[in-house]
């Protein structure tokens, strides 16, 4: 029936035709809907994917790292606070102790169409999309393409407010924009080509004194998707905002990066009129759904709150021994907006 | 030859006929087929077992090969026979099956079996050496932070992880309430025993529970030791030697035409052992997931592969989903003729009145109208001449609720004999639904036995004999092995019970001094294809004298049948009528416990609203919409009555001899703590502690015990085991007299006489076994009408008070609950920690029913979307801010035992205090549950 396979080594994982298993919170669940079949390539006996290390200044994120140890780890926590904020909020502490970063970025949607048995969506080999037509409360206000699930990866959110490089055997470097491609291909749940492996992904150095926040949007507390979820990067000079990075999940089947508010805070003094101006812009351009227009008055809110979080926030200050001074922040390369 | 399932409910004495059943006829006969020669399988569930692993299990080492698709959990549940471990949602969103990996919690169902190799795993069943107790352990009990025990392993296992961490990291220091929260948020418990979770963490944590030098304190739970080692053993955990694995095959569309089932080619599979079918004649399919067929295999895997070999010919139909696509013009009924409108199961817990149909709506259901023309004279009178008084008009709607108690209806049956069954049963029920195996099989009543030691939860939902009862009985005579069904959460979250959706178009009037002058209700229920909804009866209940025009109406569309859900029409009911009290006092401009005070006759809640006005934090409470930053803090009040019932046949026996005094009874746990309101009420005849007390219950052939449903259970059976006791006392007392030859007095432990003192295990050490058999007898006054085929209703109304404070966020939509404080009226309390826990478990589940829990299905198709406990979202630990509880224990002198029940009552009221605290907070009245984001930000915008 179905074949397991365990490589020892990196090599012996690539190019083999079947799923590859990491932590296995999503793939077992899909396992079980038949939403996944053939051969399982598991990567537990795969060595050195699971550290965090520090590369020139950036840091080195192994596809087999836990969001638990991500949202764990002094440096990331110091350095990079978004990020631990983000893998600290996603699902539950049993989920995010197997869940990998790998995994997560790579992980299929949530949608409830596609997530139950005898599922018949774009996603699982169907003609159509039945969210669209049926029931779409939780799905996508930026129409982006023929699916309209939300993307399910909140560290995808956190790290497209990066530089990041994420680097795949088997396949040429990534960036985020080129992991997901434009939303356009309802099919495909990343751009990876079969039998590739994601190995890790580096992210750029931090901004210097840079404040950072992470808003969740939730109806309970704690072990929810997002209805909404932002991600903000500001470094704030002599009062003014010289560099702000803005992305945000929950609303599109990709994460964005929200250019139009940035460009409202770049160059502009550190207060509140400015957060305000710059949040109120945050669903240009969205396309919402019929029962969707709710998150546009939402994403607007939590961009916000987001901004004045990052903005009440003292600049990381301790500087753990290993870590290296960051370089500036690099001019913004294309990512999906 | 099998009769159908029983329609009737109360008259049966079992709560609620909401079997699905769903035929065109009646026809009695349920067809199966058994496999020729059924051989066994080339590939299952025990499949190619082709991994070889090494791991530690609790501290031994194991060595043990997998077949590549196995997960964690069912290796330790089945491999290793460790079913402490429970699975529950199956996908990783409810932590029941949570275990130690290599010491941190992950959960089990999402773990590949392989992921285990080199590594140390740690179950329940390991926290502590063999006999022993860990310190979280030991504080669950203490503090009583569980209620059925089916979660609680997971929670365990969970907290033992944080323990040891918080502990290293901060030593005696107590965590806070948060963090024990955010430690705690991968595990859910339906019950909702979090607020004594929580106190239990903190206080294991901060070392309060380190092994004691002497033995271990009885807990205030009787069984809690059972339940927080993992050694209960639920329905689910039942393994019998030959087990079959029974799966059901279910409608992949809303409404069809069954032409023919064919199962041929799934018999023919190899490991597939029987088939039965579950249409009972009927051949029209009213809803998604409605049972078609169930197919008995060796394992689950091959049982699924069988119900795909099963060839379905289907016409399939236009389905009408949801009230508005069944009550639009021309729309066609779904019952067409009078037949099939009497095969519409039954959403209620009564008996079914004939009520007339108009296309897909049935009703009205009127009979607790009284003074109708003048109540609807006072509404239009307002609508003529508003000044003349306050009339408050508006349309409140409400969602469809699940129960989904975290163990799934599961079954074990195996027949003993040609004529003799023996039913491991989820149920609220063993000694009644024993009597509807014996009637729908045609056994004698003493050949059919029904087991239920522990059941995880019910809430109403596993009250009556069930479809996966029906199959597993059916397909273990078919293939003459024991059969198991267990429902998936999918299937679940689908047949497994639901609260009906309501529309009410609710009117209440009052002359310009606030007194009611008469209410008009019109509701409409949504309960899937069943009917029989009938809650506009709590009007009735409650401001019990003013004239009330209230009827009910069903609007039948092809949806999952409802069953009867704690407190059945409550939460709707009250979630109109407390905010359109509410309402009134804001118009009148009067404090609105004053206002309730003018409507309210009921002396329970008098005391309650003497209670709460007493409240520091009631008096002091800011005037309305204070708040107008982005955080509005609000507090709603609301008021809640409730039924007492009682099971005139309920019976406890106690027999007693030289091995101790053993109470029995065929009742069950469902979490509502039977075991201990036995045995507490036993010890305190006798003088003796209650862990003195062996109990005997869940189990058929026991006495008849009451159904644990319609909060009757205590206000059964603590008379009954009174009587009992009582009558045991006496006679020790005279054996006491003849030993001794004076006649002595009952005192604590034993007989107090002239020299001296005999205690009672004295006396019994040389008697003869001894049998008493106690009653239930009726209340002083009798009932409020005569017992009906067992079941009584009491001639009084138990009384809640509810209020809530809340937080919005007027930015993101959230409502945050802060704090609740809870008074109730159900007269004595027997068991003060466990009747505090079920009370808060009530009120938590009121908070996920006003703002997280909504069942939702495809509006184009009737297919279930919120197939598990990730979508369908429950109250987690995190969201109920501080709660307690105030208990007037005053009144039902008249009572037989002074305790009237109080399981239900606790949640009907917090939606409605939700509504009236958003309302307090932000001056926006909510019509609609749940109150998610979405609404609250629309309801702000205007």
């Amino acid at each position: 029936m179905t074949a397991l396979e365990l490589p020892t080594t990196l090599d012996a994982a690539l190019g083999r035709p079947g799923e590859l298993r990491a932590g296995g919170t999503d793939l077992t669940e899909r396992r079980r809907l038949d939403l996944s079949r053939g051969t399982v390539i598991d990567l537990r006996d795969v060595p050195g994917l699971d550290a965090i290390t520090w590369r020139e200044g950036q840091l080195h994120l192994g596809a087999l790292v836990t969001l638990a140890a991500v949202a764990a780890h002094p440096d990331v926590r110091a350095r990079y606070p978004a990020v631990a904020a983000t893998a600290a909020a996603v699902a539950t502490p049993q989920i995010r102790a197997r869940a990998t970063v790998g995994g997560n970025l790579l992980q299929h949607v949530r949608c409830w169409y596609y997530r139950r048995p005898g599922a018949d969506c774009l996603k699982s080999g169907g003609s159509g999309c039945p969210a669209r037509s049926g029931d779409h409360l939780f799905h996508a206000c930026f129409d982006l393409g023929p699916c309209v699930a939300p993307h399910p990866s909140s560290l995808a959110t956190a790290l497209l407010a990066y530089e990041v490089r994420v680097e795949v055997a088997g396949d040429r470097e990534h960036t985020l924009a080129s992991l997901y491609g434009d939303g356009s291909d309802a099919r495909r749940h990343h751009m990876l080509p079969p039998g590739a492996l994601l190995t890790g992904v580096l992210l750029g150095p931090p901004l210097a004194g840079e404040q950072a926040a992470y808003v969740r949007a939730t109806s309970r507390a704690r072990a929810e998707w997002p209805l909404v979820e932002v991600v903000v990067r500001l470094a704030v000079a002599a009062g003014r905002i010289d560099t702000a990075r803005v992305t945000v999940g929950g609303v599109a089947n990709l994460p964005l990066r929200l250019a139009a508010v940035e460009a409202l805070l770049v160059g502009k003094p550190a207060h509140e009129a400015t957060l305000a101006a710059a949040a109120a812009v945050a669903a240009e351009g969205a396309k919402p759904l019929t029962h969707t227009a709710y998150k546009l008055d939402l994403l607007r809110g939590a961009v916000l709150d987001a901004l004045e979080r990052a903005l009440a926030h003292t600049p990381t200050a301790a500087t753990p021994a290993k870590t290296p001074e960051p370089s500036p922040d690099k001019p913004a390369t294309a990512e999906p907006t | 030859m099998s009769p159908p399932i029983s329609r009737r409910g109360i008259l049966r004495g079992t709560l609620g006929g909401g079997t699905v059943l769903v035929g065109e006829s009646c026809a009695p006969k349920i067809v199966g087929e058994r496999a020729e020669a059924p051989s066994l399988p080339a590939v299952g569930d025990a499949g190619p077992a082709s991994h070889a692993l090494e791991f530690t299990v609790n501290g031994a080492a194991r060595s043990i090969t997998v077949d590549p698709e196995r997960t964690a959990l069912e290796l330790v549940r089945r491999d290793l026979g460790l079913t402490g471990c429970k699975e529950a949602c199956g996908h990783g969103a409810c932590g029941a099956c949570s275990v130690l990996l290599d010491d941190v919690p992950v959960a089990a169902c999402l773990l590949p079996a392989v992921a285990l190799h080199r590594r140390k795993l740690v179950t329940v069943e390991g926290l502590a050496p063999a006999g022993e107790l860990h310190p979280v352990q030991r504080a669950f009990m203490a503090e009583d932070a569980l209620q059925c025990g089916f979660c609680t392993p997971g929670f365990v296992v969970a907290a033992s992880a944080f323990y040891t961490r918080w502990r290293a990291e901060h030593g005696d220091a107590e965590p806070d309430r948060d963090t024990v929260a955010a430690a705690l948020a991968g595990n859910l418990c339906r019950c909702a025993a979090y607020d004594g979770i929580i106190r239990a963490v903190q206080k294991a944590s901060s070392g309060a529970y380190e092994k004691p030098p002497g033995p271990e304190p009885a807990p205030p739970r009787y069984d809690a030791r059972d339940k927080v080692t993992g050694a209960a053993k639920y329905t689910v955990d039942v393994q019998l030697p030959g087990q079959l694995e029974g799966k059901i095959l279910r409608s992949p569309h809303a409404h069809a035409r069954v032409r023919k089932v064919d199962w041929s080619k799934a018999l023919a599979l190899p490991g597939v052992f029987g088939a039965v079918d579950l249409l009972h004649g009927g051949t029209t399919l009213r809803f998604v997931g409605q049972e078609i067929a169930a197919i008995a295999a060796i394992d689950a895997r091959t049982a699924e592969a069988a119900l795909a070999a099963i060839e379905l010919d289907l016409e399939v139909l236009p389905p009408l989903v949801g009230m508005d696509a069944a009550r639009a013009p021309g729309a066609a009924p779904v019952y067409p003729t009078r037949n099939t409108r009497k095969s519409a199961p039954n959403a209620s817990e009564g008996p079914l009145l004939p009520l007339g149909w108009d296309g897909n709506v049935r009703g009205p259901f009127q009979l607790f109208s009284t003074a109708k023309l003048k109540a609807r004279r006072a509404v239009a009178r307002l609508r003529e001449a508003p000044a003349e008084g306050v009339l408050v008009e508006g349309t409140y709607k409400t969602q469809v609720q699940c129960h989904t108690a975290l163990e799934p209806h599961a079954c074990v049956a195996r027949w003993t004999d040609d004529d003799a069954v023996t039913v491991h049963l989820s149920t609220q029920g063993v000694h009644a639904v024993a009597e509807d195996i014996a009637e729908r099989w045609g056994l004698r009543r003493d050949r059919v036995r029904v087991l239920a030691p522990y059941v995880g939860g019910g809430f109403g939902a596993k009250v009556t004999l069930q479809l996966e009862c029906v199959a597993a009985v059916e397909l273990a005579r078919i293939t003459a092995r024991p059969v198991r069904v267990v429902l998936e959460r999918r299937e679940e979250l689908t047949t497994g019970g639901l609260r009906p959706a309501q529309e009410i178009e609710l009117a209440v009037a009052t002359d310009r001094d606030g007194y009611l002058q008469g209410v008009t209700a019109r509701a409409f229920a949504d309960a899937g294809c069943s009917v029989g909804s009938t809650s506009t009866v709590l009007m009735r209940l409650m401001y019990a004298k003013a004239p009330k025009d209230i009827a009910d109406w069903d609007v039948v569309n092809h949806a999952p049948p409802g069953k009867p859900f704690r407190g059945p029409g409550g939460p709707p009911v009250f979630w109109a009528l407390e905010q359109a009290v509410d309402i009134a006092a804001e118009r009148l401009e009067l404090d609105p416990i004053l206002l309730r005070k003018r409507f309210d006759p009921n002396p329970a809640r008098n005391h309650l609203y003497d209670w709460a006005l007493s409240l520091k934090t009631w008096r002091e409470r800011q005037p309305a919409q204070s708040d107008r930053g982005r955080f509005r803090r609000g507090m709603g009040l609301a008021v809640g009555g409730w039924f007492y019932f009682v099971q005139p046949s309920a019976r406890v026996q106690i027999d007693a001899g030289p091995d101790g005094i053993v109470a029995s009874t065929a009742c069950q746990d469902i979490g509502n703590g039977t075991r201990t309101v036995i045995a507490a009420t036993v010890a305190a005849v006798l003088g003796l502690a209650p862990a003195d007390i062996k109990v005997e219950i869940g189990d058929s052939s026991l006495v008849p015990g009451p159904t644990s449903g319609g909060s009757r259970t205590t206000a059964s059976l603590v008379p009954a085991a009174t009587m009992a006791a009582e009558q045991l006392r006496d006679e020790l007392l005279e054996r006491a007299e003849q030993l001794v030859g004076a006649r002595g007095v009952a005192v604590p432990g034993g007989v107090r006489h002239p020299r001296g003192v005999v205690t009672w295990q004295q006396l019994l050490a040389g008697s003869p076994p001894l049998r008493f058999v106690g009653t239930r007898k009726r209340d002083k006054g009798g009932y409020f009408l005569p017992p009906m085929a067992d079941i009584a209703p009491g001639r009084y109304v138990a009384g809640s008070l509810q209020i809530i404070e809340v937080e919005v966020d007027t930015r993101l939509g959230k409502i945050r609950v802060l704090r609740s404080h809870t008074g109730i009226a159900a007269g004595h309390i027997v068991a003060p920690a466990l009747a505090r826990s079920q009370a808060l478990g009530g009120v938590i589940q009121g908070i996920g029913y006003a703002l997280y829990e909504e069942r939702r299905l495809d509006p184009n198709t009737g297919a279930l979307l919120t197939g598990g406990l990730e979508d369908y979202r429950i109250p987690g630990i995190g969201d109920i801010g501080e709660l307690d509880v105030h208990f007037v224990e005053d009144g039902y002198e008249r009572v037989n035992g002074r305790s009237v029940g109080l399981a239900e009552l606790v949640t009907l009221a917090p939606a409605a205090a939700i509504g009236n605290a958003v309302a307090h907070a932000t001056g926006f009245r909510p019509r609609e549950l749940p109150l998610r984001p979405d609404r609250v930000l629309q309801g702000l915008r205007g």
